[in-house]
C-alpha cells in the first residue's frame, strides 16, 4: 500500500517477485490506480486517495473480531509479551468515539493536544538514589517514572486492545465499502489472506512509500500499519514487519545523517529555543527524560560523542561540551514554511542542492515567486535547473508576472559532479549502507557536493579565525578535518576531493585519545573520551581502514556480509521478537534469533565463572537486543535503557520496551490512527463528525487558497505520483534523450467514465485547475483509472504525475501548481497525495505553447 | 505475410523507374532475341531496334539503383563481399540474383548493341573483330534473353516474396505479372523507335497487334487475380493517388484502351487503324507500364 | 551452443531499463524523428507521446532496437484486469527472414546463433525490412545502414551476456544457452499452468526454425502485437519462381505466335534492313 515498488523502486522489487515465484508469496496491492505494481501482484483492490486509515482499520477490526486472532494462543503471546496491548491507559483518556472524531486534551480553538490524558496508568517511581547526580546519566535516572500498570488477561476496558478495539469498532466491512469505494470481498480478501499468512509458521510485510507519507494522516497512517503487524505479531520476524521504501539516492541517510531541520544525525532531537533546552542539561532531561528507560536511556553519551565529534578539542566538560554554541531552532522551518518566510522575504539567501523547488515545490507557483524575494541563491546541479533559470524563463516570466529586471535575486549556477564522480555511501530501504566508487573524475569545474561543502567551510573557517565574538565560536571550532591521503587522490584529476572515508569514520565515530574507530556504540561515553558523528553508524568502519559499507558478500538469505544495515547491521530490528518469552523460535521455519542456554555467552560471573546462555543468531544477522540477558530477566526498576528492560522488551527504543498499539506521547495528533478526509475532499468525513485532522498543518495566507469541503467547483480527486521513467522533478531524466523519449510529455489518467462525461478523448489535451492554478496534460483515457462510489454518490479520480518543467528534453506543464501547502502535523511533510481538482477537455487559455 | 513487416522506404524515382526501365530494356530484348531467332531474318528491323532500346535503357538503370542506397558507394558489395572481395551471392535472395543478372543481362544486351553497330558498319575494331565473331550474336541473343526475362520479373518477385501484407498475399503472381507487363511495355518501345526510325513496321504492326492483345488479355487476368488475392489489403489500391495511377493509369489507359483498340480495329481491319493512333496507343501503354509498377510499388509501403 | 534470451514476461515490469541499456552499450541517439529542436534553448526536445498505454516507442527503429509493449485487459467493471507487459527486440530467428534476404552478405548468423548486422558491409538497399515479418530490421538514416538487434553480439563473443539482460531488474530477460534457457522456460509454463493460467504459451520453439529469443507469453501471441504463424518470406520463393517462369514462357508463345506465323505470309521479298 501507499507505494508503488516496481515502478518506483524497480530494482528492489525484484525481491517480491522472487518471492511470487519460487516461494509462492501472494501480492497484494492496495491502491487507487492500477500500476505496474498492480500488474505484477496476485490481487488489486482500489481505494479512495487518502483512505488507507479505514482500510488498515478495518483490518485490524477484522482481526481483533476473528476466530483465528483469539484461539491461536500464539498471537495473544505476542501481544502480551511484546506489545502494550495489556497496558492500561490513563482514566482521563477520551477516544475519539467519546468526542465526535478527536481526543481528549484538544485545545479550545482546536489547533493543539495535550496528551496528559494519554498517559500510562503507572505504578509508583523507585525512590531515587542517594546523593547528588554527578553525571548526566545521574539526572537522567532521577527522572525514571514508575512500571506501567498491565493488566495480563486483557480484559480490563481501559487496557490498551480494548481500548483499540472499540477506536476501530466503526471501521466495519461496510464503513471500507463506504468510504473508500472498494468492494467488501476485495477488502475482505485482504484481511483474511494477511490473517491467513500471519503466525508461528508464516510472516507477512507491509511495504510502502510516499504514498503513505504525503498526506494531512501521513504518520498516523504508518503507524496503523505498525499497529496491524504488532496484532499479527510480524514485526521482528524474518518476512514480516513493515518496510519503508527509501528512494532516491541515499534518502535514508539524508535522514540519518540530520539534513531533517527538527533532527541532529542519528535522531537526536535538535536544539530548540521554545523548548527547555538551555543548557545541556536541560536538553538532556527533555530530550532523554521521557526515554530513559529504553535504549535511548544512552542519550547522555549520544549527545556528548556528537558534540566531541562537532567540536572537537574544543568540547570540553567545561563547556558543556560547546553545546551553548550548538545553533538552535526556534520554530518549523521546514520546507514549506521556509518558503513562507521567504515570500515574505525575510530570508536572504539560498544553497540549493539536490533540489528543485520550482517543479517540486508544493503550491510551486508561490515558491516560484518567494525566489524572487531572495538576495542571493546558489543553485548546484547536472543543468540549468527550472530553479536555476526561474528568474529568466519560468511561466510567471513568460507571462509577465515576474520581470527579471524586477528580481533581485542573484543566481549563482554552479555546476555538480554525478554520483560515479564521487566516493561515498548510500543509505536506502532496511537502513543498508552502501558504499559506491569514484569511477571517473568530474568534468571542467563540475565538483562534489562533499567538496563544495568542504571547502565552503574551510573558507568560511579561515574568515572567522580571529573572530571574537561568541556567536562565531562554532563556526571557528567546528572540526573539518577531511583532507585526502594522497593515495585516495592519486588516480584522478581533482586532488582536493575531501576524504569520504574520513568522514565516514567521524560518523562510525572514534576513542578521542588514540583516533581509533568504535566498533560498537556500547562502547560510547559521556565523559568526552568518544567522538561520534551518528550512533546509529558505529560499526560501520570497525577498525581503521576497513569499511564494512564495502563488503560485497551475498548469501542466500540475510547476507550480513553485504554492506552494513544500522544500527550494527540488525537487518531486522526488534529480532528478538522473533523469539517467544521463553527464547524459543516461534517455529523452526521463522527461526531467527533465539536464546541457547547451552552456550557461553563469553562473560564471566564475579565469581570467574564463564556465564552461560547467550542470544543467538546463526544466520549472521545482528542480535537488536542485549545478547547477554536471559529471556526471563526481570529488569531493575531504578535504572536506565538496558538495565531497567526486561528479558522480553523486545522493543528497546520504546520507553516500556514494547510496541505501542496505542502511543501515549511521541505524536501531536493522537494515540490512535483515526480517518480524517484530506485537507481537501469532494466528500464529508462519513466516520466522524471531525472532518480534518484537527491539528494538520495549515497556512491560510494569501496565495495559498484551499479548497472547502464538497467544493462543487472541484469535485474530482486528484493524485499524484512517479514513472519509472522520470526521477523526481526530472533535474536529471528530463534532460537525457534516452530517459525523455520513454515519457515525452506530461499526461493525466482518466477513467473513460469521467472522459465520457467531459467529452475528453485519449491523446487530446486536457486542462486540470484548482485555486492554486492550472495546468495542461495530454490525456491518457485507461481503465486503470475508476470512478469509486462513496456513501452512494460517484467520486471521479484522476492522475498526474508530477515529474515535468519547462527546461530540458521534456516539457510539460509543473504538476505542482496545482498543489496547496499543508501538511502533516508531526513532520511537516505536505499532502502531495490527495486534493481537488476540475478537469476539462482543451488546452489552458492564453501562454505560449510548445510544439 | 504480416502488417507489422516493415516499409522499406523505395522512391519511385529511384526504384518504380528503375523497375520500368528494366522492364522496357528486357521486354524488348527478349522480343528482339525471339525475332533474331525465329524470325528467320525476316524481323530484323525488329530485332536491331529491339536491341538499339535495351542496352541504352538499361545504362539508366544503376543511376536508380545507386541513388536510393543508404550507402551508394558501397554499391558493389552486392557482387563481391566487402571484407574478403570475393564474388558474393545469395541464392535465397531475389536482389542478390538479380543484381548478377544484371551484370550478365548487361553484359549480353551491350554485346548485342556493339554487334548491331558493327553490322551497320557505324564502327570497327579489326584487331578484335575476330575474336568478337568467335560467339555468334545468337548465343549472347540467347544467354540474354534468359537473363533478360530475369530481369523483368525478378522485381515482382522480389516484392512477392517479403512479408509486406499487399506484396506477400499477392504472391506469387507480380513476378509473372511484370515478365508480362515488360514483354508489352518492349514491344510498345520497339514499335516507337522503329516509327521514330522510319523503319516501315506496316506489316510487323499486326504482328506486334496480335502479340498486343494475348499479353494484355494475360495481363488483365493477372491483375483481377492480384486484386482478389490481396483481398482486404487491396484496400491501398482503391484509396488516394494510387488508386488513380493504379486502376486509371494502368489498367484503364495502360491496359484497357489500348486492348479496346486493338480488338476494334483487329474486328475492322488493321488497315482502318491509322499509325498515329497506334502511336499514342504505344504511349499508353508504356505510361501504364511506369504507372503499374509505382502504385504496386507505393501502395504496398502505406 | 547457441545463445539467445529467454523473456518471461509474466515477471517484466515494464520499467524499460532494457530499452536505455541497449541504447547506452550501443551508443544510440534518441529516435530522431520524435524530437524537435526548441528554438529558444537550442536543445533537442521530444514530442513523441502516442497515447498507447505507457509505449511511446511506438516500433523498432534503426534507433529503437527495443521496445516495450503494454497491453491493458479492462472489462468494464474492472473485474480481473490485466496489464500485460512486453519488452520486443529482433527474435535472432533460425531462419531468418532478413539474413535470406541480404544480397551483400551484410546480416550473418554468428557462431553463437544470433543474427548479426555487419555495419561496414551493409549498402542501405533496405531489402531486408520488409523481409522481417515481426518489423524489426529498419533503417538509420544517421549511418545510411539498415540497424537491428545485433543480440550485443561483441559482449556475447567476449563472456559477457546482452546489455538488456544485465540491466533487467527483475531478471525478465535472461540471457544464456538456448538450451539451458528453454527448461527454464518449460518450468515457469508448467508452473503457470498449475497456477490456472490456461493462456499461457511459450512462443518460439516453432516459429521460424526456432527463435533463439523467446518469450513467456501469457496470452495469445497477436494480443503481444505477434505475429501468430510467423512465415518466413523466403520459403515462397521456389513457387514464385516458378509461376514467374510461366509467365515469361507465356510472353515467349505469345511472341513466337505473333510473330512466326505472319512470317509465312505473302510478304515475299520484302526487305527489313536497317
Amino acid at each position: 500500500m501507499g507505494s508503488n515498488m516496481a515502478e518506483c523502486h524497480p530494482v528492489a522489487f525484484r525481491w517480491p517477485l522472487k518471492a511470487k515465484t519460487e516461494h509462492d508469496a501472494v501480492l497484494m496491492h492496495v491502491d487507487p490506480r492500477f500500476t505496474r505494481t498492480s500488474a505484477m501482484c496476485d490481487v488489486h483492490v482500489p481505494i479512495r486517495a487518502g483512505t488507507d486509515i479505514v482500510f488498515l482499520g478495518g483490518i485490524i477490526r477484522h482481526v481483533l473480531e476473528s476466530e483465528r486472532w483469539n484461539t491461536d494462543p500464539f498471537f495473544r503471546e505476542y501481544a502480551v509479551n511484546f506489545t502494550n496491548a495489556a497496558t492500561l491507559v490513563s482514566p482521563d483518556y477520551k477516544d475519539t468515539e467519546d468526542l465526535g472524531g478527536v481526543f481528549s486534551g484538544l485545545s479550545p480553538d482546536g489547533k493543539k493536544y495535550d496528551n496528559a490524558s494519554w498517559a500510562y496508568q503507572r505504578n509508583p517511581p523507585p525512590s531515587p538514589p542517594a546523593g547528588k547526580p554527578e553525571t548526566l546519566s545521574d539526572l537522567l535516572l532521577r527522572k525514571v517514572p514508575g512500571r506501567p500498570k498491565t493488566d495480563p488477561s486483557m480484559k480490563n476496558p481501559r487496557c490498551v486492545l480494548q481500548v483499540v478495539k472499540r477506536h476501530f469498532s466503526r471501521y466495519t466491512p461496510e464503513m471500507v465499502e463506504r468510504v473508500c469505494g472498494c468492494p467488501k470481498e476485495g477488502f475482505l480478501s485482504v484481511a483474511e489472506t494477511l490473517l491467513a499468512n500471519s503466525g508461528r509458521e508464516k510472516t507477512s510485510n507491509i511495504t510502502y512509500a510516499v504514498g503513505w507519507t504525503q498526506h494531512t494522516v501521513g504518520v498516523q497512517i504508518i503507524r496503523n500499519a505498525a499497529m496491524l503487524q504488532a496484532l499479527l505479531g510480524n514485526i521482528g520476524r524474518p518476512g514480516g514487519g513493515v518496510l519503508a521504501l527509501r528512494g532516491h539516492a541515499t534518502i535514508q541517510g539524508s535522514t540519518d545523517i540530520a539534513t531533517l531541520y527538527h533532527s541532529l544525525p542519528g535522531y537526536l532531537n535538535m536544539p530548540d529555543g521554545r523548548k527547555a533546552h538551555d543548557t545541556l542539561k536541560d536538553f538532556v532531561v527533555t530530550e532523554g527524560g521521557p526515554v530513559a528507560t529504553s535504549f535511548w536511556g544512552n542519550y547522555p553519551k549520544f549527545i556528548v560523542s556528537y558534540l566531541k565529534a562537532q567540536f572537537g578539542e574544543a568540547a570540553t566538560a567545561a563547556n558543556d561540551y560547546g553545546y551553548d554554541y550548538h545553533p538552535r531552532i526556534t520554530g518549523d522551518h521546514s520546507h514549506m514554511p521556509m518558503f513562507l518566510s521567504m515570500a515574505e522575504g525575510k530570508i536572504q539567501g539560498f544553497l540549493v542542492m539536490g533540489q528543485n523547488p520550482a517543479v517540486g515545490g508544493q503550491n510551486a507557483r508561490f515558491q516560484r515567486k518567494a525566489l524572487a524575494k531572495l538576495s542571493w541563491m546558489v543553485v548546484r546541479d547536472f543543468f540549468e535547473t527550472e530553479t536555476a533559470a526561474f528568474w529568466r524563463n519560468s511561466p510567471e516570466v513568460k507571462s509577465g508576472e515576474l520581470s527579471p529586471k524586477d528580481i533581485r535575486t542573484e543566481v549563482f549556477f554552479l555546476p555538480a559532479a554525478e554520483v560515479p564522480e564521487m566516493d561515498g555511501t548510500f543509505t536506502n530501504t532496511q537502513r543498508l549502507v552502501q558504499a559506491h566508487d569514484k569511477a571517473v573524475d568530474p568534468p571542467d569545474d563540475a565538483r562534489s557536493d562533499t567538496w563544495f561543502t568542504y571547502h565552503l567551510g574551510k573558507r568560511l573557517k579561515a574568515m572567522y579565525k580571529e573572530s571574537a565574538s561568541p556567536r562565531d565560536w562554532a563556526i571557528r571550532n567546528v572540526t573539518w578535518e577531511y583532507e585526502p591521503e594522497s593515495r585516495e587522490v592519486a588516480a584522478w584529476r581533482v586532488k582536493d576531493e575531501p576524504s569520504a572515508y574520513r568522514i565516514l569514520k567521524e560518523i562510525n565515530g572514534y576513542t578521542v585519545a588514540d583516533g581509533k574507530p568504535l566498533p560498537t556504540f556500547a562502547l560510547l561515553k559521556e565523559d568526552g573520551s568518544t567522538a561520534c558523528g551518528a550512533w546509529i553508524y558505529t560499526g560501520v568502519v570497525p577498525e581503521e581502514g576497513k569499511n564494512r559499507a564495502a563488503s560485497r558478500k551475498a548469501d542466500a538469505w540475510i547476507s550480513p556480509g553485504w554492506g552494513f544495515a544500522w544500527p550494527a547491521n540488525r537487518h531486522i530490528m526488534y529480532n528478538r521478537a522473533s523469539a517467544d518469552a521463553a527464547g524459543r523460535p516461534w517455529s523452526e521455519r521463522k527461526k531467527l534469533v533465539y536464546w541457547d542456554p547451552a552456550a557461553d555467552s563469553g562473560t564471566k560471573d564475579p565469581a570467574g565463572k564463564p556465564v552461560i546462555g547467550k542470544w543467538v543468531a546463526p544466520s549472521g544477522e545482528g542480535i537488536d537486543f542485549q545478547v547477554t540477558k536471559p529471556p526471563m530477566f526481570r529488569g531493575k526498576d531504578l535504572a536506565l535503557g538496558f538495565d531497567w528492560l526486561s528479558g522480553n522488551d523486545a522493543f528497546i527504543m520504546r520507553a516500556d520496551g514494547k510496541a505501542w498499539l496505542f502511543a501515549p506521547a511521541g505524536l501531536v495528533d493522537g494515540p490512535l490512527p483515526t480517518h480524517y478526509e484530506p485537507y481537501e475532499s469532494p466528500v464529508k468525513n462519513p466516520v466522524y463528525a471531525q472532518q480534518v485532522n484537527p491539528v494538520a498543518k495549515v497556512w491560510k495566507v494569501e496565495g495559498n487558497p484551499y479548497h472547502k469541503t464538497a467544493d462543487p467547483q472541484f469535485p474530482i480527486v486528484l493524485s499524484t505520483y512517479r514513472l519509472t521513467e522520470h526521477h523526481l522533478s526530472g533535474t536529471m531524466s528530463r534532460w537525457l534523450p534516452w530517459l525523455a523519449e520513454l515519457m515525452p510529455e506530461l499526461f493525466c489518467e482518466i477513467s473513460p467514465e469521467l472522459a465520457g462525461e467531459k467529452g475528453i478523448r485519449n491523446g487530446e489535451y486536457v486542462t486540470i485547475r484548482t485555486a492554486r492554478g492550472e495546468v495542461q496534460a495530454r490525456a491518457l483515457v485507461t481503465r486503470r483509472m475508476r470512478p469509486f462510489t462513496v456513501d452512494g454518490k460517484t467520486v471521479h479520480q484522476v492522475g498526474l504525475p508530477w515529474h515535468w518543467g519547462w527546461q530540458g528534453s521534456a516539457h510539460g506543464d509543473v504538476v505542482n501548481n496545482l498543489t496547496p501547502m499543508v501538511g502533516d502535523p508531526n513532520v511537516s511533510i505536505h499532502e502531495g497525495k490527495v486534493l481537488t481538482c476540475d478537469i476539462r477537455a482543451g488546452k489552458k487559455g492564453g501562454g505560449a505553447q510548445h510544439a | 505475410m504480416s502488417p507489422a513487416a516493415h516499409a522499406p522506404g523505395w522512391e519511385w524515382f529511384y526504384i518504380g523507374l528503375y523497375f520500368f526501365f528494366a522492364g522496357v530494356s528486357a521486354g524488348a530484348y527478349f522480343i528482339g532475341s525471339l525475332a533474331e531467332f525465329f524470325g528467320g531474318g525476316r524481323h530484323r528491323g525488329i530485332s536491331r531496334t529491339a536491341f538499339y532500346i535495351a542496352f541504352p535503357t538499361l545504362l539508366l538503370t544503376p543511376p536508380l539503383l545507386v541513388g536510393d542506397l543508404g550507402q551508394p558507394l558501397r554499391f558493389w558489395h552486392l557482387l563481391f563481399h566487402a571484407r574478403s572481395g570475393f564474388p558474393y551471392i545469395n541464392l535465397s535472395s531475389p536482389m542478390s540474383v538479380g543484381s548478377w543478372a544484371l551484370v550478365l543481362y548487361g553484359a549480353m544486351a551491350f554485346l548485342s548493341f556493339l554487334d548491331n553497330l558493327v553490322v551497320e558498319g557505324k564502327i570497327e575494331f579489326a584487331p578484335f573483330a575476330k575474336a568478337y565473331s568467335l560467339v555468334p550474336r545468337k548465343v549472347y541473343a540467347a544467354v540474354g534473353s534468359v537473363a533478360g526475362f530475369f530481369i523483368a520479373g525478378y522485381t515482382g518477385v522480389l516484392l512477392n516474396v517479403t512479408s509486406r501484407p499487399l506484396w506477400a498475399l499477392t504472391d506469387p503472381l507480380v513476378g509473372a505479372l511484370f515478365v508480362v507487363s515488360a514483354g508489352s511495355t518492349g514491344a510498345a518501345a520497339i514499335y516507337l523507335v522503329m516509327k521514330w526510325r522510319q523503319i516501315h513496321p506496316a506489316p510487323e504492326l499486326e504482328e506486334f497487334e496480335r502479340f498486343d492483345r494475348i499479353v494484355k488479355v494475360i495481363e488483365i487476368a493477372l491483375v483481377v487475380a492480384i486484386v482478389v488475392a490481396a483481398g482486404k489489403y487491396a484496400g491501398v489500391l482503391f484509396r488516394g493517388t494510387y488508386a488513380v495511377m493504379f486502376w486509371v493509369g494502368a489498367v484503364l489507359l495502360g491496359t484497357l484502351v489500348p486492348l479496346a483498340s486493338n480488338l476494334y480495329a483487329h474486328r475492322r481491319g488493321h488497315h482502318l487503324r491509322s499509325e498515329p493512333a497506334a502511336g499514342l496507343m504505344a504511349y499508353l501503354v508504356l505510361l501504364g507500364g511506369l504507372l503499374l509498377r509505382i502504385s504496386l510499388l507505393q501502395a504496398g509501403q502505406l | 551452443m547457441p545463445k539467445g534470451m529467454f523473456v518471461d514476461t509474466t515477471i517484466c515490469i515494464g520499467c524499460k531499463a532494457c530499452q536505455v541499456a541497449c541504447k547506452q552499450w550501443n551508443v544510440l541517439p534518441g529516435e530522431p524523428a520524435d524530437f524537435r529542436t526548441d528554438p529558444v534553448e537550442k536543445i533537442p526536445v521530444a514530442v513523441n507521446f502516442t497515447g498507447d498505454s505507457y509505449d511511446n516507442t511506438a516500433d523498432l527503429t534503426g534507433t529503437n532496437w527495443r521496445r516495450v509493449r503494454f497491453i491493458e485487459q479492462f472489462p468494464e467493471n474492472r473485474a480481473g484486469g490485466r496489464w500485460l507487459i512486453s519488452s520486443d527486440s529482433c527474435k535472432h530467428c533460425n531462419d531468418a527472414g532478413c539474413l535470406n534476404a541480404c544480397p551483400t552478405g551484410a546480416l550473418v548468423r554468428t557462431d553463437l546463433g544470433n543474427v548479426a548486422l555487419r555495419q561496414d558491409v551493409c549498402i542501405g538497399c533496405k531489402y531486408c525490412l520488409p523481409s522481417c515479418p515481426y518489423g524489426v530490421v529498419a533503417f538509420s538514416h544517421e549511418t545510411g545502414t539498415a540497424r537491428k538487434c545485433t543480440l550485443c553480439d561483441e559482449r556475447i563473443h567476449n563472456g559477457l551476456g546482452t546489455a538488456c539482460a544485465k540491466a533487467c531488474p527483475t531478471g525478465s530477460i535472461a540471457f544464456g544457452e538456448v538450451a539451458e534457457l528453454k527448461k527454464k522456460a518449460d518450468a515457469r509454463l508448467a508452473k503457470l499452468k498449475s497456477l490456472g493460467r490456461g493462456k499461457a504459451n511459450i512462443y518460439g520453439y516453432k516459429e521460424a526454425g526456432g527463435l533463439n529469443v523467446f518469450y513467456l507469453f501469457d496470452d495469445r501471441p497477436s494480443v503481444y502485437g505477434q505475429p501468430e504463424s510467423p512465415e518466413v518470406p523466403q520459403r515462397r520463393l521456389p513457387m514464385t519462381s516458378a509461376v514467374t517462369i510461366a509467365g515469361a514462357v507465356a510472353v515467349g508463345v505469345a511472341a513466337l505466335v505473333a510473330f512466326r506465323e505472319r512470317g509465312q505470309s505473302d510478304r515475299g521479298g520484302e526487305e527489313v534492313e536497317k
